[in-house]
């Protein structure tokens, strides 16, 4: 956990060929709210909340989705809301 | 007077005109208290996420009401009792729409702040970019 924030995650060193030392390029990720200044997240919009919903029907963490602290917290509440009337799964397996 | 965002979910058990005449009693309660509809609208039958009560799917419906507190509490009141909804949620929408008005505003006005500084930008974005290219071929 703690080597993470400098490396950004063993997956992608795994991924690349070896033969570059310590470099390669890495999509800057960007805030999909910040991005299309969506300021507020409608909890009635299934199509928008599913796309931070993998297929276990957990909420995307920030790290990988790029989301702002601040949307990230509206969309938490969003999701949660949803979950609530049936729009979205609260588990599936 | 508040928003509100009201969606209510009813039994599958209902044909298409009696889960109509359900909501129309809902809208009833709702405009007889002096709630003013702003959205009205119903997102007909729909598949649920997860089963409720046995149930697999439900009639949605969605109501954006302004309205005084007391109202939406009673209303709440009338769908908790009811058999044929199977869920309901009420909640306010005024604060969050107005502090996401206001965001909206902020940048607004900040991007009409900005543009004199971009310009100088770019001329020393563009040079530095260039060697990246030569040290991954």
């Amino acid at each position: 956990m703690a080597a993470m924030p400098q490396r950004g995650g063993s997956r992608e060193r795994e991924g690349k060929p070896t033969g570059r030392k310590k470099f390669f390029v890495r999509r800057r990720k960007v805030c999909k709210f910040c991005a299309e200044k969506l300021e507020y997240v409608d909890w009635k919009d299934v199509k928008l909340l599913q796309s931070f919903i993998p297929e276990r029907g957990k909420i995307l963490p920030r790290r990988i989705s790029g989301t702002c602290a601040l949307h990230q917290r509206k969309l938490q509440t969003a999701i949660k809301r949803a979950r609530s009337i049936a729009l979205l799964p609260y588990v599936t397996d | 007077m508040r928003l509100y965002d009201i969606v209510v979910l009813l039994t599958p058990d209902l044909s298409e005109d009696e889960a109509g005449k359900v909501i129309g009693d809902y809208r009833k309660i709702l405009t007889d208290g002096g709630a003013e509809m702003v959205r009205d609208e119903t997102w007909g039958r729909r598949k649920l996420a997860y089963p409720i009560g046995r149930k697999r799917d439900a009639y949605y419906h969605h109501f954006q009401v302004n309205a005084q507190p007391p109202i939406i509490t009673e209303t709440e009141r009338r769908l908790k009792l009811s058999d044929q909804v199977l869920r309901h949620l009420a909640v306010r929408a005024d604060d969050e729409l107005k502090r996401a008005a206001k965001a909206a505003e902020r940048q607004k006005r900040k991007a009409a702040r900005r543009p004199p500084r971009p310009a100088p930008v770019p001329a020393e974005a563009a040079p530095a970019e260039i060697p990246i290219p030569e040290r991954s071929e």
